[in-house]
């Protein structure tokens, strides 16, 4: 048995032993009623154009509109969902045993965000494809457009992801992580509309730094603006933001290998 | 049957913790010992004294300040030291959520094992722990010595030279020391060797070929259990009455006995003194009902180490 395999059925079954599980599935089973037998509506203003919900020409924007939605949902569900998962692993009790195989700590670590981001992600692929499945189904409208968006939102989990490991592998604290996604996430909101705040500044020196904090720091709200160009067929609209999270996203996971290498537990 | 080639050799090992309220802290202080292939070692020391640091800096939970060691002729820097070694730490946390298979398939996956011959030898352990019927049964429902025992067959998976035992009867009721005791022995039959940190003195007792007391961070002590409970030879001699007249040639003879209710007391230099003792009694036609050694046993030895007296082999 591989030791990727061992840390894969280890990762598998103490997800599944979490009561959280249950709720991904109660939330699928709910959107597969919904969809299923909810009976199309006529639009009459909005964002959307007018037309009745479930109508074929209305289907890209539909898709869009919703899963845009959805996998943000879902993505912020599995935060509070992972977001213990590395902490318990390096407990007290746990860790001097796991340290004591013969393998090497980068590797270790490196296995171990492989298997909770494969098995996050599956479960994220699974809700969303079995909705999509449903939903095409009433639209009559089985775009292809729609995996791009759903590639989109497994970056997006990555990224989120990475931020979530490194904060548990450093503090070895699933609450730590999970205020240090907030932070993140309402700090890099705020950066993007940076604009605003430059006409209270007169200083240029702190324009300077609040550019740099915003080409450094994870851009995950402005990700979701891709969704809805993704999924009508239009490419991505701001692809800016999706290198420098991912580079983020590397570099951080790169900092915590190192710092967990060298850590005494 | 123990060789003289070292499983474990430690060189001027120290370990120091920074920060925290207490400011540097010197959890081993330059310590050095070997443990030889095929023997149980016993580290033994009060609470505090360093012990469970020892085990983690020699299998990578923690690194060493200065010094070096190695298992097997590794580093234990590297990876190879962890090869073939088995260990179970003190207040192990197993996942609660695998059963009693599941957990040593993980371990035994860990350490490399195919999965073919993990399958049979996760039985035949199970049942030398005797834990087979719960081999299905979460962990969360094992009780203390269940999870101990578990933590034992999980030590031995990987069919290891070394094994590194933190307090292994912690938590289990005296059917189960014993039956572990044994296990440990026929292990050591096997040619393996064991590293075993323990509070009990007597379990220590038992099993342990070589012991090392450590005492605040120091190694005070190390040598073969024989030579730690073996000191001046002692005696308790009964006799049918004693005149305060013998008393005082004994205590002539004999100073440092101790006389109490016709019941003499006596350290020795040498044992052949006994019958230099008896002789006198037989001389005053005092008769003598028993002779009977005192054996200084590990705890004895071990409390006089840490007080700091000095212990004669």
């Amino acid at each position: 048995m591989s030791k990727f395999y061992a840390i894969l059925l280890d990762t598998f079954l103490e997800i599944r032993s979490s009561k959280i599980i249950y709720l991904y599935a109660a939330i699928t089973l709910v959107l597969l009623l919904v969809f299923g037998l909810f009976p199309s509506i006529d639009i009459e203003s909005g964002n959307i154009p007018k037309g009745s919900l479930f109508s074929p020409e209305l289907a890209s924007e539909v898709m869009a509109f919703f899963f845009s939605g959805f996998l943000g949902f879902v993505i912020f569900l599995m935060v509070f969902g992972s977001a213990w998962l590395l902490p318990a692993y390096l407990s007290r009790g746990r860790v001097e045993l796991i340290l004591s195989k013969p393998i090497n700590r980068f590797r270790l670590l490196s296995m171990k965000f492989a298997a909770v981001f494969m098995i996050k992600s599956g479960i994220l692929i699974t809700m969303t494809i079995l909705i999509w499945i449903i939903l095409a189904i009433r639209l009559d409208s089985f775009s292809g457009y729609f995996f791009f968006g759903l590639l989109l939102g497994c970056l997006q989990f990555l990224a989120i992801y990475t931020i979530v490991f490194a904060i548990g592998v450093i503090g070895r604290s699933g609450v730590l992580a999970i205020m240090g996604y907030f932070i993140i996430r309402i700090v890099s909101g705020l950066l993007s509309s940076r604009e605003i705040v430059y006409n209270f500044l007169g200083d240029s020196v702190w324009k300077t730094i609040i550019d740099i904090f915003y080409y450094i720091l994870p851009k995950i709200g402005e990700m979701d603006s891709n969704y809805k160009s993704l999924m009508t067929g239009n490419g991505f609209s701001n692809t800016f933001a999706i290198y420098t999270t991912l580079a983020f996203s590397a570099a951080l996971f790169l900092i915590t290998l190192f710092i967990f290498r060298r850590r005494d537990f | 049957m123990i060789d003289d080639s070292k499983a474990i050799e430690i060189t001027n090992l120290s370990k120091i913790f920074k920060g925290g309220a207490r400011g540097e802290v010197r959890a081993l202080d330059d310590v050095s010992f070997d443990v030889h292939t095929g023997e149980i070692f016993g580290l033994l020391g009060p609470n505090g004294a360093g012990k469970t640091t020892m085990v983690k800096l020699l299998l990578g939970s923690l690194y060493p300040t200065s010094g070096t060691a190695s298992i097997n002729g590794h580093d234990i820097s590297t990876e190879a030291a962890r090869h073939k070694i088995g260990f179970l730490p003190e207040n192990h946390q197993f996942p609660s959520y695998l059963t009693g298979r599941q957990m040593l398939l993980y371990f035994g996956g860990m350490a490399g094992l195919p999965q073919a011959e993990l399958k049979t030898k996760i039985d035949f352990l199970l049942k030398m722990v005797g834990m087979f019927d719960w081999r299905n049964s979460k962990l969360k429902k094992y009780s203390k010595g269940m999870m101990q025992r578990l933590g034992l067959a999980q030590a031995l998976i990987n069919d290891p030279e070394i094994i590194f035992l933190d307090e292994p009867t912690d938590g289990v009721d005296p059917i189960g020391r014993r039956e572990i005791r044994d296990i440990l022995l026929n292990l050591k039959r096997q040619g393996k060797t064991i590293f075993l940190n323990s509070h009990l003195l007597s379990e220590v007792e038992s099993v342990c070929d070589r012991v090392g007391i450590l005492n605040k961070g120091k190694l005070i002590k190390t040598g073969p259990i024989g030579g730690l409970i073996t000191a001046k030879p002692a005696y308790r001699v009964e006799t049918a009455g004693l005149t305060e007249n013998i008393i005082g040639k004994i205590k002539e003879s004999f100073p440092g006995a101790n006389i109490e209710d016709n019941i003499i007391s006596i350290t020795l230099d040498d044992s052949k003194q006994i019958n230099n003792l008896v002789d006198l009694l037989r001389q005053s036609e005092i008769d003598v009902i028993s002779v009977t050694p005192i054996k200084v046993s590990l705890e004895d030895s071990f409390m006089r180490l840490i007080k700091g007296e000095e212990v004669h082999e």
